[in-house]
């Protein structure tokens, strides 16, 4: 150990100078293997590396604003994207109601249907169409199919429907086939069927046979298809027929309205009492 | 002594600046004087191999720091510093002025030599000759460096070796 010291103090410069040497020849091997330029590029990753990760922190930090104000984004394209499906589709239903409108009903208004009430006994139809566009009271509301009903009042833009399925709504029909004439009401119940009155037991109507608006009312255009017999009971004195709605009124999106039907005098003559004179049906 | 190590230090600092920024400017046929190694010379002679040898590492880094070839200054400084504690004066020693200034001068012209040689091994952008690099344009670089030392002993170190 002595001698270890010893020769550590008498050599100690050139130990220090070997020393020094080595770290000297390190540096240049280092300087010469461009390892600055390395640790400058790794300095440069690195702190690229750095500033995307703040970058990366940051983001995630505005991530809730931008999911926001995509949310909202969404919201406003969603709003865009209904209107504009409600709109092609209203404009497709338009456009099948007006192909399949046979001719003479092509002057006829159209109207959506915007709103109903459903009950046992009393629906009623709101449309968008009032007195503005020219709808007036008691004309008929009819589909390619066959009559819907007869508006019972009017505003400046909308107008109220009573529909075939009312209680309080009645139609003289003729039967298409053997001309049977009757009385169509409906009782609540299935909007799907409705009764036919006033049928004499006499009478041949059959089953199936399609049935017709008359020239006896007063509101409603002759010749509309109101509903399909669907069965004859005969009773004591009149038969008790069952029909099938023509139009299926469950699926009511636009209708037509009939220019009004009524002459002046007709309706006065029917309105006057006679003696012996029964209520017209066409007042019903 | 600390104190002293210290204001070394310094001077160690200025004359590594002046060294870079002004004294290599003073070139001629492609030598320059070396102010590093007539500090190198002086603490070598004063301090000792050791101090020399130390001086020499620190002095050869802030060259290279400063010049960008870090490993081969420091070489150039630990050998020139080294080789110049070969004229180490002990404290004690009744050496007169002149003869501890014939020291420094060889001192400083072995340093001078030494560093300049390391140098023109590692460097030599102008394509030269090894041989020319290092014997004639080495032995140039140890006559400016002479000078240099001798201005210095007229401006400074007169004073400094006569106490």
């Amino acid at each position: 150990m002595n001698n270890s010291f010893k020769i550590f103090l008498r050599y100690n410069s050139w130990i220090l100078v070997s020393l020094l040497s080595g770290i000297s020849f390190i540096i240049t091997a280092i300087e010469q293997n461009d390892v600055p330029s390395k640790v400058a590029v790794a300095g440069y990753d690195l702190r690229g590396y750095v500033a995307e990760k703040i970058q990366g922190f940051g983001y995630v930090l505005h991530l809730k604003k931008e999911n926001d104000r995509l949310l909202a984004q969404n919201s406003r394209l969603l709003t865009k994207l209904l209107v504009a499906e409600t709109a092609l589709q209203r404009q497709n239903a338009l456009l099948n109601i007006h192909a399949a409108t046979p001719p003479a009903m092509q002057g006829f208004k159209t109207a959506r249907v915007i709103d109903r009430t459903f009950s046992e006994r009393e629906n009623m139809l709101l449309v968008d169409k009032g007195r503005n566009e020219g709808i007036r009271k008691d004309m008929t509301v009819l589909t390619p199919d066959g009559l819907v009903g007869r508006v019972v009042s009017v505003s400046a833009h909308y107008a109220s429907i009573m529909p075939l399925i009312h209680s309080d709504f009645k139609v003289s029909v003729v039967s298409a086939g053997t001309r049977t004439t009757g009385l169509v009401s409906w009782d609540g119940g299935r909007a799907d069927m409705a009764n036919v009155e006033h049928i004499p037991i006499s009478s041949t109507l059959a089953t199936g046979e399609e049935l017709l608006t008359t020239d006896f009312s007063t509101f409603a255009i002759a010749g509309l298809p109101v509903g399909r017999v669907t069965s004859v009971m005969p009773g004591r004195l009149f038969s008790m027929v069952k029909m099938k709605p023509a139009v299926d009124f469950s699926r009511l999106d636009y209708v037509l309205l009939a220019p009004l039907n009524n002459e002046p005098e007709k309706l006065r003559m029917l309105s006057t009492p006679g003696p012996g004179k029964r209520e017209p049906l066409t007042q019903q | 002594m600390a104190r002293n190590v210290f204001v070394l230090l310094l001077v160690l600092l200025i004359v590594c600046i002046m060294q870079v920024l002004g004294f290599s400017r003073l070139t001629l046929f492609h030598t320059a004087p070396d102010a590093l190694a007539v500090f190198l010379g002086f603490s070598a002679v004063t301090l000792g191999r050791n101090a020399g040898t130390g001086f020499g590492f620190l002095g050869g880094m802030l060259c290279g720091i400063l010049t960008g070839d870090i490993g081969l200054h420091m070489l150039a400084g630990t050998t020139g510093g080294f080789i110049a504690g070969s004229f180490h004066i002990p404290r004690d020693s009744h050496a007169t002025p002149s003869q501890k200034m014939r020291r420094i001068y060889g001192a400083t012209a072995s340093a001078a030599f030494v560093s300049h040689t390391v140098l023109a091994i590692g460097l030599n952008p102008l394509g030269l000759s090894p041989v020319y690099r290092i014997v004639v344009l080495g032995l140039l670089a140890t006559l400016f460096t002479l000078m240099l030392a001798f201005v210095s002993n007229l401006l400074i170190l007169k004073n400094t070796i006569s106490d």
